[in-house]
């Protein structure tokens, strides 16, 4: 089975991503949807170090790296630039991590998508502070390690849902992506670019330093992570209508855990705890995408 | 100075600007793995007596490339066409396909390759060497026989082939039931070995004298003339008027013969023979029952064949023996004792009569079908001959006085089976020209060299230093296919005549399939080990370290920035990378 999906890349070799950087892997998804007719903003994460100390840049589109919690808002100031300049051709991309979507950016996002500004917003979810050292976000998973939440302090809260916070904006588009699906992938940013307004897509990016599993894993380990529906790829239109992209095949959540050293300390209780709470988000998907259990194959 | 003057004035920048890319660092500097394309065997290819590259033919049937398809058959094996329709396809049972869903079906579409071929009058293009000095002689036309003269006249040696009866083919033409296999079909396969100038001389029965005085025309013979001899069955009445042997029988319904059988037929044997003889007096008006002596899991005959046997009406008696057949009014009185099992050792069970426990059953004709040997002693392999060498499937004699021979087909293969026939021939060509190039003491490591896997299965592509020699002798085992990249989707299922239209007569039981289910079946092939350009590698690269190119593979590793993360190992649906340490 062949996987179709657009040849070109706007991206280099020479990148100093870590090995198996799902990032690095998303970045070149998502250009090869967009194109060369698009300017990305990229806040502070760990693409401002990927994409190469000044002088280079491995991006083959124009960048602004920008400060920390100002994705929302510098995005909206280019928009307005090159709308003044007559330029509708041109596609604005803010390009941050979970700590610069989910925390310090969000802010200027919600702010900015409140005013429909016309732009998309991606973040790249690794689900920790990486570049500065694995500190735990508002991304971070319940159960997992950081260096923030060490040893038996694990992380006891959930992981905010991004999605449906900017899905409540009422915003013309937002969706879920994974690396490990990149026909869905590619498909989505095609769809967004050819929307006007504000568009959302939450791109799962694996991260071997900062999960603590083998580079070579990346891949399969966000393929898991849909299968096993701890992040189940959607995608919602007006802020209401809903559309399952994958239907699970009843893995099961431990399947996914067990194979990473951020999750090494939980117990089977821990685990059925989160399996638990993984059908419940599940099946409040349902619910809002108007799915009947049995028509999805929950698992029980 | 003028250059200057012309080139327009840049605004220093607001903010630093980057104006180059980060190729200039060569991050294969960090790595400490390496990956690594690697084609490994497919366990099919493995189990195929004749070596086909079967994980190779259904990649390119998915591709739609059917003549090339069917030339990668070619390679390995004269008969595509009958094998397709006729092999035991042991393939199948080791299919890693088996353990996610259901088997490929390879033997269906081994049949849909060589169809298309056939009715598009199709030449194939194969490479043949030059012509070589050597002549070699070959006895017996059947599929060993044809198989040895096919690969010996690749290799550039002249062969002349000679057959005691009145048209080539052997068991392939007399002994297997038309149902099975159309007399077009082998007449085309024939036709593509004459075309190769093999000559194949007709009623031509050769003697013990021949291989003596063989040698002042052949430096080489093949003796391929299968098992023919009747076993007796050693009992009272077996030598009764009408007590028929089963493969003279076959032989006389295949040209043509229909005699008018009726009421119940006994069959006495539990081999292919037995089943196909029962098979055809159905079709002839008789209730066949096959008497055998073990249970129907001990049959030597193949289990498909026995089903659909017994789907059409043929009776089995499972344990009974014949004691004695005497005459009776109404045809024969047929004496059975009731045997038991006594030991399950070995591939069949051992059995042992039961004591005082006999019937008796009148049948209007008996069949005898126990198994054959060699005709004539000469076509044995000596034994204990210090210059006899055994190889997998055939037996070499080196004679001080005359032409090497070769012990092919039934005489010296491991299974008496049309695709042991092929491997046998195969192996003969291999030893002969091993022979011939670089003499005696060569032939056995040269031709182990060309092993599939971990053999005895043999590749004359592996033999001719091919592609395939740089296939990894790994066999592919199901655990280290990666499964995400497929769904399940059923089989193929083999369109077949009912079973009231196959009775009716000699008509092929097996339907063509359309090139829309040949390409949907050869798509769920896993093509286990080897690369079918899916491009995962590439697509997954995070470094971009993967670049197309025109060497074989379409595709190389850059390692001035390969990181070493196996991401694309691992991606690779079906382990044709490696990982390793570098």
């Amino acid at each position: 089975m062949e996987l179709d999906v657009l040849d070109r890349d706007y991206m280099c070799s020479g990148h100093v991503g870590c090995p198996g950087c799902g990032a690095a892997i998303a970045m070149r998804f998502l250009l090869k949807a967009l194109g060369e007719k698009t300017m990305m903003v990229i806040p502070a994460c760990c693409w401002s170090i990927i994409a190469g100390p000044h002088p280079q840049s491995t991006l083959k589109v124009p960048v602004l790296h920008t400060a920390f919690e100002t994705g929302g808002a510098v995005a909206s100031g280019i928009r307005a630039a090159l709308d003044a300049k007559g330029d509708t051709e041109t596609t604005v991309v803010t390009w941050a991590g979970d700590g610069g979507t989910f925390d310090i950016g969000f802010q200027a996002l919600s702010g900015a998508v409140e005013r429909n500004e016309d732009f998309i917003y991606v973040c790249y979810d690794n689900e920790a502070y990486m570049n500065t050292g694995v500190q735990r976000s508002s991304s971070t998973p319940y159960g997992a390690w950081t260096t923030t939440t060490p040893g038996q302090e694990w992380k006891r809260l959930r992981k905010k849902n991004i999605v449906e916070a900017l899905v409540a904006h009422r915003i013309p588009y937002a969706a879920t992506a994974s690396i490990a699906f990149p026909e869905d992938l590619v498909r989505k940013v095609k769809k967004a670019k050819g929307i006007k307004g504000s568009r959302f897509l939450h791109i799962y990016a694996s991260c071997p330093t900062g999960w603590r599993i083998p580079s070579e894993m990346a891949i399969k380990i966000a393929r898991m992570a849909v299968q096993t529906n701890i992040f189940p790829l959607y995608e919602v239109e007006n802020g209401v209508r809903y559309t399952i992209n994958y239907m699970p095949k009843g893995y099961l959540v431990r399947e996914y855990f067990k194979l990473q050293g951020r999750f090494k300390h939980l117990t089977d209780n821990d685990l059925e705890q989160i399996q638990e709470m993984v059908n419940e988000d599940w099946e409040l998907l349902l619910r809002k995408a108007g799915v009947s259990m049995s028509a999805a194959g929950t698992v029980a | 100075m003028t250059e200057q003057m012309l080139s327009p004035i840049v605004p220093t920048p607001l903010i630093p600007r980057s104006f180059t890319t980060t190729e200039s660092n060569k991050t294969g500097s960090w790595r400490f793995l390496k990956p690594r394309y690697d084609e490994k065997t497919a366990p099919c290819s493995a189990a195929c007596p004749a070596g086909e590259d079967i994980a190779r033919v259904e990649m390119l049937v998915a591709q739609g490339l059917f003549k090339e398809a069917w030339e990668t058959i070619l390679q390995e094996n004269p008969f595509p066409a009958v094998c397709g329709r006729v092999c035991f396809h042991p393939c199948e049972g080791v299919c890693n396909r088996k353990e996610f869903d259901d088997a490929i079906a390879i033997h269906t579409l081994e049949r849909f390759v060589a169809d298309t071929a056939m009715r598009y009058g199709i030449q194939p293009d194969i490479a043949r060497r030059p012509v070589q000095g050597p002549r070699v002689a070959v006895v017996g036309s059947g599929p060993s026989g044809l198989a040895a003269a096919y690969f010996l006249a690749r290799l550039g040696y002249t062969c002349d082939v000679f057959e005691a009866k009145s048209e080539p083919g052997g068991i392939l033409r007399w002994g297997i039931p038309l149902y099975r296999l159309p007399v077009n079909v082998l007449e085309w396969e024939i036709g593509r070995i004459r075309s190769l100038g093999v000559e194949i001389h007709c009623n031509h029965r050769v003697s013990s004298d021949f291989l003596r005085d063989a040698g002042d025309r052949y430096q080489a013979v093949f003796i391929g003339c299968g098992h023919h001899r009747n076993v007796d069955l050693g009992i009272p009445g077996e030598n009764l008027d009408g007590v028929e042997e089963g493969l003279p029988f076959l032989e006389r319904v295949r040209a043509g013969e229909r005699p008018d059988l009726s009421g119940a037929v006994a069959i006495i044997g539990g081999g292919n023979t037995a089943v196909d003889v029962s098979r055809c007096a159905l079709r002839l008006g008789a209730k066949p029952v096959i008497v055998y002596r073990r249970r129907r899991q001990d049959m030597p005959a193949f289990e498909h064949e026995i089903e659909m046997a017994l789907e059409e009406g043929v009776e089995l008696m499972e344990l009974w023996a014949p004691l004695e057949i005497a005459p009776h009014a109404d045809g024969y009185r047929l004496v059975l004792q009731k045997m038991e099992v006594a030991a399950e050792e070995g591939p069949r069970a051992q059995v042992r009569p039961v004591p005082g426990e006999t019937r008796e059953m009148v049948v209007s004709k008996v069949l005898k079908a126990i198994g054959n040997a060699a005709e004539e002693a000469w076509m044995e392999p000596p034994e204990g001959d210090g210059k006899l060498l055994r190889l997998a499937n055939t037996a070499l004699v080196r004679r001080d006085d005359g032409p090497v021979l070769v012990y092919g087909g039934d005489l010296a293969a491991l299974e008496k089976s049309v695709a042991h026939a092929v491997a046998s021939g195969k192996e003969a060509a291999m030893a002969l020209d091993t022979y011939f190039q670089d003499g005696w003491d060569a032939i056995e490591s040269k031709v182990s060299a060309c092993r599939v896997g971990q053999g005895p299965s043999l590749s004359m592509e592996m033999y001719l230093g091919g592609e395939r020699c740089r296939r990894n002798p790994h066999v592919v085992a199901f655990q280290e296919i990666n499964t995400d990249y497929f769904l399940f989707s059923p089989r193929l299922a083999q369109p077949r005549l009912l079973k009231e239209e196959r009775i009716q007569g000699f008509s092929e039981i097996d339907l063509k399939i359309s090139a829309a289910l040949a390409l949907r079946e050869a798509e769920r092939c896993f093509n286990c080990g080897i690369c079918n350009q899916c491009d995962n590698c590439r697509l997954f690269c995070p470094d971009l370290a993967v670049c197309r190119d025109d060497n074989p593979q379409g595709r190389r590793i850059n390692y001035d920035y390969c990181k070493g993360c196996g991401v694309c190992v691992v991606e690779c649906p079906r382990n044709a990378m490696a990982l390793e340490q570098d």
